[in-house]
């Protein structure tokens, strides 16, 4: 098949999607979200479709002076295509069968283009404009469902409102950097080879790090995502953390062991608070960052182990866009039909909703890497690049980094375990709620097959296919080993003892430990608070002294007598006949010696 | 025929003062009917100038058939003529609103044509001497008009004035002696050409009496530090006689400055003595300046834009020291443009006084919802003032500024900066003053819920002003107008029996609005003819540096 690149590489996706949600305010409901799934199934045809042949700096321009590139097609933006495009549409899909506001849809649709533009952005002013675009309309789409999300929302937008602000400050850093190496119109460009320059390394990785969901930067995660309407937060879940992991990638091509620790870290603290919680969504937030973490590992080794860290980075960054939206759509529909939003409310319910059942333990699978799923080719690479990281050496002959990622990977199976049990088993069935809708289903089976699809020891070379450096990464590649085999083996092993034994000291402790946000949110508050109180009485001050310095020079203009005679010198200040006189002499006498003598 | 048209101008207001004091002996009203018949004569005869001038150009007559340099010649060009037309328009329009508005008697009237043809001879004159015989004739009618309600402040004032003008004379008369020393003639033509071929401009009798000339002016210009009669007169002066003092009597000084300047000394004596042109720079700079900033601290209208005129002739007087085409062309365009902006702000504050009994910015809170079309012609007038386009103003101030911001460019170093930098800050301190007057006339909210309109008129703003009387000066001790009435929803109430016009509700008479209206309506109409005026001067400017 001939593929018409020019056509293609002339349309940028993001506008479609744009148009896409006017229409889907516009038309009838129906109608509307069969628009919007086309919009965004456009985008993953035309990902699909360019594949390698389309790459290069589509849609470049100027603006203000400066070279911008709307549509910059390389690797990998083209992968973040694909999986982003396929998932909106399961997602709008699912969306349709929650009977989701048109609002929430629409929302979700802008959210998305501007999702597709950052991440097809070329040079960093167009990417920070969509990164903020991002960030307004991720608000808005969670400020849409009122109740407890307004609050949520107002914290969200906080938290990346002042992260836009500092990766903006990176960029406008790296922009003056890069002023005098090339081109003054050639600044802000950036390649797949070029980073960000290194004097903006802390703000970008700030910047970035709190969307990323960094330890401590993270509390945004869990308060956020638990609120919205359902089908917002499938959305949600997917974009705005995956997105910056991508940015991550752009702005540190080239790693670093500082991202790869900081990762495992991640995977260690995000799985573990997820053991702790009892609200499915929160729970899987949490897993959020644990996950997002093993991608920050495989990037941060880029230099260190080459290529295959970094793919396998992407290739999980890939498969989470599809379990973690699954397992947003799977909880979501219990949340949906059930109303309940604690896991020790629900139980039984594998009789009464098979369908969501069997999807939830195909990404249950995914995400805590069973063999066969998509899952356990990913993580399977990444923690197979920290294998060959050795600088802090534990037990077993392996490094600090691959016993974190491991251990994430055991309290992801634990609480995996835990939210399986507690929603689909545990006790009897006290709620007897229908099973997912047939739109419903339709999305998740969507984002179900392609876990499996990528996951068989048959098909998972198209994952890599996908995948940059696919020449260098595939011969490399060898998921169903034996040891493989066996780790994955283990891991389950010790999830299910470590939960079973676990779960009453699990229990009593998920009610006494703080996350940072118990310190972050009220510091936060009392900071505002002051901070207003403060600029307030400043701004009270100066006013007051401008109010005394103006009533001040106001009387004395109005009566300067009586303001010299307040100073001491009680004079007659205007000028009477003999002054008057006296002046005229003075001044004949001054301009007669001035023009004769100069 | 035409050669008659100038001594004419002259003769005709001079024989018609004496005409209400002789027909005064036997009807009582005489004088006005006279002094309208004797002013529109004036404008008729200076429109037969005009024209004349513009048809066949510049033109003169020898008085009394005695030919130049010894004669006395009466000579009309573009420059003389724009400053005729505005004396005979201004002093017809006056005598609209001194038939209400007083003073009255015919002594009055036929002191006011004396007024007339002092100015129009000081206009028409070429020749030194007369200009000084003009000078006095100006003055002294001046002295006499400014005391003329008999109210001792006024006499003080007048009296303040009446020494220190008379001295000024003397000082500008001292000045032509020098150059008739130094020349030998009083001719100003004649007088150009012999200080180069008998004295050169290095000469110290040259630069002495251009010194002495320059202080004589300055003094009737009323520029800073010699202003002091100024805001006296204007401020004592009955309403009538304050509109056309200041909007003639000045200018016709300051166009005797620019005259002396380019036609007697002209523009190769200032270059040839640059600390001269530098010295008046000077002067005339801390002129616009102090101006501004005192006018800006007043609260009696006519005493605040007495002192905007220090400032605006300031301005005047740095466009002659500045010596360029286009700061000249700014200088007479100011000079034409603030005569008429004055006229119509004395004349706008008059009227309301004459209505609503205050002059004081305080009392006037919200007047504008009283007499929209007074305030509104006097907020034209003011924000004409300050600069903003489209208007006379603005172009006036724009040329100077330019023609500054030029001669500093073009090697004049800083002191044209400073000239700019000073225009500048006097717009905003015109700003200040005018919007000031605009905020209270349109937005006290006298008589609305939560007015703030006249609290602070009460006693603490009394106290202070009684302590602000001159002191010492027994004369001038009524600083203080008991506060006007108000009518029962707190605007300005109108005087008892004050005269009204059957057209608009403002409580002011007809005609002498109508003239406001005019002046409000020739100030914005002139701001759209730059460029015409620019032709108008040309042939002047190009004379005077070829």
């Amino acid at each position: 098949m001939t593929v018409p690149t020019d056509l293609l590489t002339s349309i940028p996706p993001y506008v479609l999607i744009a148009f896409a949600a006017l229409a889907v305010l516009a038309l009838p409901r129906r109608s509307g979200h069969a628009v919007a799934a086309l919009a965004t199934a456009f985008t993953f045809a035309q990902a699909v479709l360019l594949g390698d042949g389309g790459t290069g700096a589509h849609l470049a321009t100027q603006f203000l002076g400066f070279d911008v590139v709307f549509f910059n097609v390389d690797q990998f933006s083209l992968l973040m295509g694909v999986v982003v495009g396929f998932l909106a549409t399961a997602a709008v899909l699912y969306a349709y069968g929650s009977e989701a506001p048109t609002w929430v849809t629409a929302f979700a649709l802008i959210y998305v283009a501007s999702t597709v533009a950052t991440i097809y952005a070329g040079d960093w002013l167009t990417l920070i404009f969509f990164w903020e675009l991002m960030a307004v309309t991720s608000t808005l789409l969670v400020w849409q469902h009122g109740g407890a999300a307004v609050r949520a929302g107002y914290r969200y937008a906080l938290f990346h409102g002042t992260g836009g602000t500092i990766l903006l400050a990176a960029v406008v850093v790296h922009g003056v950097s890069m002023l005098g190496s090339v081109p003054a119109g050639e600044i802000f460009l950036f390649s797949s080879t070029t980073g960000i320059h290194a004097s903006a390394t802390v703000l970008a990785a700030i910047g970035i790090g709190i969307n990323c969901g960094f330890i401590f930067l993270h509390s945004w995660l869990p308060d956020t995502y638990p609120r919205p309407h359902v089908a917002a937060s499938v959305f949600l879940s997917v974009f705005t953390t995956k997105t910056a992991a991508y940015v991550m990638y752009r702005a540190f091509p080239e790693g670093g062991m500082w991202l790869a620790y900081l990762g495992g870290f991640m995977a260690v603290y995000g799985a573990f608070f997820a053991l702790l919680q009892y609200d499915p969504r929160r729970l899987l937030s949490y897993h959020i960052q644990a996950q997002v973490g093993y991608m920050l590992a495989g990037f941060g080794l880029a230099t260190y182990v080459g290529e295959f860290a970094v793919t396998g980075g992407f290739a999980h960054l890939f498969n989470n866009v599809l379990y973690k939206s699954l397992l947003f759509m799977a909880v979501g529909v219990v949340v949906y039909r059930t109303g309940v939003e604690d896991i020790r409310d629900m139980g039984g319910l594998w009789k009464v909703m098979p369908v969501t059942f069997l999807v939830y333990l195909v990404g249950a699978a995914s995400i805590t890497a069973v063999p066969g799923f998509n899952g356990f080719i990913s993580k399977g690479m990444v923690i197979d690049s920290a294998h060959e990281l050795h600088n802090f050496e534990l037990l077993l002959g392996e490094g600090l980094l691959w016993w974190l990622l491991i251990l994430g990977g055991v309290g992801t199976f634990m609480s995996f375990i835990k939210l399986g049990y507690y929603v689909f088993f545990h006790g009897s069935a006290t709620l007897s709620p229908d099973d997912a809708t047939p739109f419903q289903t339709g999305g998740m089976l969507l984002a179900a097959g392609a876990c499996v699809f990528f996951g068989t020891p048959l098909t998972y070379g198209f994952l890599v296919d996908l995948m940059p450096f696919t020449a260098e990464v595939a011969p490399e590649l060898h998921p169903y080993s034996t040891s493989h085999l066996t780790e994955s083996a283990a891991l389950l092993v010790a999830g299910f003892v470590g939960f079973f034994a676990l779960k009453r000291p699990l229990g009593w402790l998920a009610h006494r430990m703080p996350d940072v946000d118990a310190v972050l949110f009220p510091s936060a508050f009392y900071l505002g608070r002051g901070s207003v109180w403060g600029v307030t009485e400043l701004w009270a001050a100066v006013d007051r002294a401008t109010i005394a310095l103006a009533g001040a020079a106001m009387r004395t203009a109005s009566d300067p007598r009586e303001a010299l005679a307040r100073a001491g010198f009680d004079v007659e200040i205007r000028a009477g006949i003999g002054r008057s006189v006296l002046f005229l002499t003075l001044t004949a006498g001054v301009a007669l010696f001035a023009f004769l003598l100069v | 025929m035409t050669d008659v048209l100038l001594p004419l101008a002259v003769v005709v207001p001079i024989v018609a003062a004496t005409l209400p004091l002789a027909l005064g002996l036997r009807y009582d009203r005489a004088g006005w009917p006279v002094a309208a018949v004797g002013t529109t004569a004036v404008a008729g005869i200076a429109a037969a100038i005009a024209a004349e001038t513009v048809i066949n150009g510049p033109f003169s007559h020898a008085l009394g058939g005695f030919l130049p340099p010894i004669g006395i010649e009466l000579v009309a060009d573009r420059l003389s003529v724009a400053v005729l037309l505005l004396v005979a328009a201004v002093s017809v329009a006056t005598l609209a609103f001194a038939r209400v508005a007083g003073p009255r008697g015919n002594p009055f009237y036929s002191a006011y044509l004396l007024l007339v043809g002092g100015l129009v001879g000081m206009v028409l004159t070429g020749d030194l001497f007369n200009l000084f015989v003009f000078l006095e004739i100006t003055g002294l009618t001046t002295y006499a008009l400014i005391a003329a309600d008999r109210s001792g402040a006024s006499a003080y004032a007048s009296l303040k004035y009446l020494v220190v003008g008379t001295v000024g004379a003397s000082l500008y008369l001292l000045g032509v002696g020098y150059v008739f020393l130094a020349t030998g003639t009083l001719n100003m033509l004649d007088v150009q050409a012999q200080i180069v071929a008998q004295a050169g401009y290095g000469d110290p009798l040259v630069r002495a009496s251009y010194a002495f000339i320059v202080t004589g002016l300055a003094l009737k210009i009323a520029l800073f530090p010699v202003h002091s009669w100024q805001p006296d007169a204007y401020q004592r002066a009955p309403d009538s006689v304050t509109t056309i003092v200041a909007a003639l009597v000045s200018t016709a000084s300051a166009y005797a400055l620019i005259r002396v300047t380019y036609t007697v000394f002209t523009v190769d004596f200032l270059a040839a003595n640059e600390g001269i042109a530098t010295a008046l720079l000077v002067v005339s700079t801390v002129s616009i300046v102090a101006g501004s900033a005192l006018a800006a601290m007043q609260s009696n209208l006519k005493r605040m834009f007495a002192y905007s005129s220090v400032a605006q002739f300031g301005m005047i007087g740095a466009a002659v020291a500045l010596a360029n085409e286009t700061a000249l062309l700014g200088g007479i365009v100011h000079l034409i443009g603030h005569g008429i902006m004055k006229f119509g702000l004395f004349l706008g504050i008059g009227l309301l006084a004459l209505g609503y009994g205050s002059r004081r910015i305080e009392d006037l809170a919200s007047v504008a919802r009283a007499a929209p079309y007074t305030s509104g012609a006097l907020a034209a007038l003011g924000l004409a003032l300050v600069g903003i386009p489209p208007s006379i103003g603005f172009l006036g101030k724009w040329y100077i500024g330019v023609g500054a911001v030029d001669a500093g460019l073009a090697g004049g170093g800083p002191i044209g900066i400073a000239v700019a930098a000073a225009i500048f800050v006097s717009t905003l301190f015109t700003l200040s003053y005018v919007a000031r007057l605009v905020e209270r006339f349109y937005f006290a909210g006298a008589g609305l819920p939560g007015d703030h309109g006249d609290a602070a008129a009460g006693g603490g703003d009394g106290a202070a002003d009684a302590a602000a009387t001159d002191g010492g000066d027994s004369a001038a001790t009524d600083d203080r107008e008991p506060s006007p009435a108000k009518t029962a929803d707190g605007l300005p109430a109108p005087v008892e029996g004050a005269p009204r016009s059957s057209l608009v509700p403002d409580r002011v008479p007809t005609a002498p609005l109508l003239a406001l209206g005019l002046a409000a309506l020739a100030t914005v109409a002139l701001g759209f003819g730059g460029f015409a005026l620019a032709e108008w001067f040309d042939p002047f400017l190009t004379e005077v540096f070829a």
